[in-house]
């Protein structure tokens, strides 16, 4: 029974009973500690049940007694078959107590950790702890900021909020100079001390960890994807990526800008190219202007719009302006003015001239270019003309000798076509080895070719498996994580394995005393036998006695008193055995009735009695006072 | 120039250049506190302006190490060395950090982000609302000067937030 008691106050504590720790068994449980276990357990297995009751045991009797029906009709509804009133729970025997306890933690939900878990998934632990803590925070009403008590003030102003401000922070890494590496050994301060203000610490760390971490995202999926097929190493494949980037940017610039005279620049961010770049498209910033949207153009148009004759019509503008403003008393400013006027006009003058010089020389330079053009064509035809006239010279001188010239030219035109032939020979000669070896390579690069694929993909699903496998370590290690805080969180004293133990045990005392009662079963089997044989033997032995006795009787007046002695001692000891078999029989009864005493005395009729008679007369008592109450209302 | 640096004891120098380098690459400067008792204010001024003029002059033309030794040639050979020696060990640093600002030159750049998530209970003309919202705060840095933004956004409007700045990650992510 005590192994029993402690799993049952076990099961009510976890069901939220505070049953303080001194209480052992069932017969301690106060009617008040009752009450509240029953409407605990009542409220976990059927909350519609449980929830319109209250775990208190109210002051007043006649509340007490209604809440006790309540609760009994509950538990009837429930489905609890036995016997169970208010005396149940006000008046309680241990016996009946620990039959409904027992019912009830039955009925409670198994395992309820279970149930309400969250999927084992990314730090349970955190995402509960902040779970928890919101609701702690929803659960304190908002309180005017006038009205707040310290506490509250930290969790509703907004004193503790600060803006987001972060600062690039310089990490320990590998690599670089000596000298770096001795700043990283000494000098450099902790990452507390970096920011310029404290508060700026966690937002900085923030900030680095999240810049490293997309960066490492970037550059996986990166190299997953088109850095493996490219089939570079990694430095390689950076640095073409960059190349194509940096071509990419320049290639809007170099359409905006005339190309330079003589051919590509030699790098691809030339400074000098670059400045000339941007200083023509500066100028030609309403002719050939760069592609529209781009950032350069319009800071272009912004400092480059104020061309010079721009400038000019607005200083004559505003010289036209002046003119009218002038008044007749200020001579000095007239002069001034007309100075000025006859200054412009001299400017005026000489940009017009510059001008003019400048579509001079423009055209010159024009014109230059047209006659550089027609001296290279017609030295070109005159080189074709020359050509021709030296081939006719040739014919000429050729003529007088016109037959054994022919036989001369026909002989150079037979060794030449012979010649020809042994070239060709010769080439073939050359060609078929080559040719094999051209083939022989083809064929090596290609064979080399799909060697390289059948790597790349083989490389390509390693890498898969390698991030999968990682995936899962983290998964698992996160798994094994919540776990251990479960296991943590787990109430150290219900230990299942002591528990089978001990049933184990008890059942192995159940087997053993069952064996004994068999033992005495038999033996008592044994002795009815030897009974019933005595029993028999008596009955044939007096029978023949008697007979033996009865036939000398009528002859001999002694023998005649023996059967009557004999008759008597018979009866006798026939009443003997009566008397015997009765005494056991009222032994019997006498311990039945032993038993029932005991029982009653169990169920502590004296002081349940002396409950009942006081609640009885505090009951009385509230009568009259309500009685009284409602006569003088 | 930076004769005064002379006045520091030599075992402070390097970390007084260290902590000047530290100012350049946007975290805490040296504080006149500390310094106090070595130079007066004007020549605090003067020492901290010459000194990151220095570096940065030094760092931004990718002078050599000799130029470099030649310009600071008149100090005390301690000073020299405790210079080249930091100079040295982060001048990638240095250099990354006056790339960062010649690039913000041009246009507005955002400096720092902070969003809180409210939920809007009821509005004028409705008693159940229960909408959240975003509210999105930047921070950013246009001609030098700090001007915060303050956007509220709903569901669907942050998420076209979110989709342009993704579409405009990848197009980085190309020219990186």
């Amino acid at each position: 029974m005590e192994e029993v008691d402690k799993i049952l106050i076990h099961s009510l504590r976890q069901a939220g009973t505070p049953v303080p720790p001194e209480v052992q068994s069932v017969r301690d449980l106060t009617p008040e500690l009752v009450v509240e276990a029953a409407v605990r357990c009542l409220r976990a297995v059927r909350p519609a049940l449980g929830a319109p009751l209250s775990p208190l045991l109210p002051p007043g009797i006649s509340a007490r007694f209604r809440l006790a029906s309540d609760l009994a009709a509950a538990c009837q509804e429930l489905g609890f078959g036995g016997d169970v009133g208010y005396q149940t729970f006000l008046y309680s025997s241990e016996h009946d107590t620990r039959r409904l306890l027992l019912f009830l933690v039955e009925k409670l939900p198994r395992d309820e950790s279970e149930r309400g878990a969250e999927p084992p998934g990314k730090s349970g632990a955190l995402l509960r702890a902040i779970g928890a803590r919101i609701q702690e925070q929803l659960g304190t009403p908002w309180v005017p900021p006038a009205c707040r008590t310290a506490r509250l003030q930290r969790l509703q102003g907004t004193g503790q909020l600060r803006p987001f401000v972060t600062c690039p922070l310089v990490l320990p890494q590998s690599g670089g100079p000596p000298e770096l590496q001795e700043y990283f050994g000494g000098a450099a301060p902790p990452v507390p001390a970096q920011p310029p203000l404290s508060v700026g610490t966690p937002p900085s760390l923030l900030e680095a960890h999240a810049t490293q971490l997309s960066a490492r995202h970037d550059w996986e999926a990166e190299w997953g994807g088109p850095g493996l097929a490219s089939r570079l190493p990694p430095q390689e494949y950076v640095g073409r990526k960059r190349l194509r980037a940096r071509l990419r940017a320049l290639e809007p610039l170099r359409q905006a800008c005339p190309p330079r005279p003589q051919g590509p620049p030699p790098g691809p961010l030339d400074p000098a190219w670059l400045q000339e770049a941007f200083g023509a498209g500066g100028v030609g910033g309403f002719g050939g202007a760069l592609p529209k949207g781009s950032r350069f153009t319009r800071t272009q148009h912004l400092t480059h719009e104020q061309d010079p004759q721009i400038l000019l019509q607005q200083i004559q503008a505003a010289a036209e302006t002046l003119h009218p403003s002038k008044s007749p008393e200020e001579d000095a400013g007239a002069r001034r003015a007309g100075e000025e006027a006859a200054l412009e006009e001299t400017l005026a003058r000489l940009e017009a001239e510059i001008e003019g010089c400048r579509g001079e020389v423009r055209d010159a330079q024009l014109s230059l270019t047209q006659a550089e053009a027609e001296v290279r064509q017609g030295r070109l035809v005159l080189g074709g003309r020359e050509d021709a006239l030296r081939l006719k010279a040739r014919a000429v001188e050729l003529l007088p000798d016109a037959e054994s010239n022919m036989a001369k030219l026909q002989l150079v035109v037979e060794a030449s076509s012979r010649r020809i032939v042994s070239l060709a020979g010769q080439w073939e000669r050359h060609r078929g080895p080559l040719l094999a070896e051209y083939r022989h390579l083809r064929a090596l690069r290609d064979s080399a070719q799909l060697e390289s694929s059948r790597r790349l993909s083989e490389i390509r699903s390693l890498h898969e498996r390698s991030r999968s496998a990682a995936a899962e370590a983290r998964r698992k290690e996160e798994l094994y994580k919540q776990l251990v805080a479960e296991l943590e969180a787990l109430p150290r004293d219900v230990s299942r394995a002591v528990y089978t133990q001990r049933i184990l045990e008890i059942v192995g005392n159940i087997r053993k005393q069952k064996e004994e009662i068999g033992k005495i079963l038999v033996d008592t089997r044994a002795l009815q036998k030897e009974i019933n044989s005595l029993v028999g033997k008596l009955e044939r032995t007096f029978s023949v006695t008697d007979e033996l006795l009865f036939k000398d009787a009528k002859r001999d007046e002694v023998v005649r008193k023996a059967y009557k002695y004999l008759a008597a001692l018979h009866e006798n000891c026939a009443q003997l055995i009566q008397t015997i078999e009765d005494t056991g029989t009222i032994q019997r009864e006498i311990r039945d009735l032993e038993e029932q005493i005991e029982g009653e005395t169990s169920a502590k009729p004296p002081a349940s009695l002396d409950r009942i008679l006081s609640d009885c007369r505090e009951l009385r008592e509230e009568n009259a006072l309500l009685a009284a109450r409602a006569r003088h209302a | 120039m930076l004769r005064l640096l002379e006045k520091l004891p030599p075992g402070r120098a390097l970390e007084f250049l260290h902590k000047i380098v530290d100012g350049i690459c946007g975290r805490a400067y040296p504080r006149y506190q500390d310094y106090g008792s070595i130079w007066s204010l004007s020549e605090w001024m003067e020492i901290l302006e010459e000194t990151m003029t220095h570096f940065k002059t030094v760092v931004g033309k990718n002078t050599s190490d000799e130029e470099a030794a030649q310009q600071i040639s008149e100090l005390n050979a301690n000073y020299q060395e405790a210079i080249t020696k930091c100079l040295k060990g982060r001048k990638e640093e240095i250099r990354n950090a006056l790339v960062e600002r010649v690039n913000a030159i041009s246009s507005a750049q955002l400096q720092d982000f902070d969003w809180q998530l409210k939920l809007a209970l009821s509005s004028d003309k409705l008693s159940m609302l229960q909408m959240p919202l975003v509210n999105l705060d930047l921070d950013v840095r246009e001609n030098g000067e700090m001007k915060p933004i303050s956007i509220e956004m709903n569901k669907e409007e942050l998420q076209n937030l979110i989709n342009a700045l993704e579409a405009a990650n990848k197009v980085v992510l190309q020219l990186k």
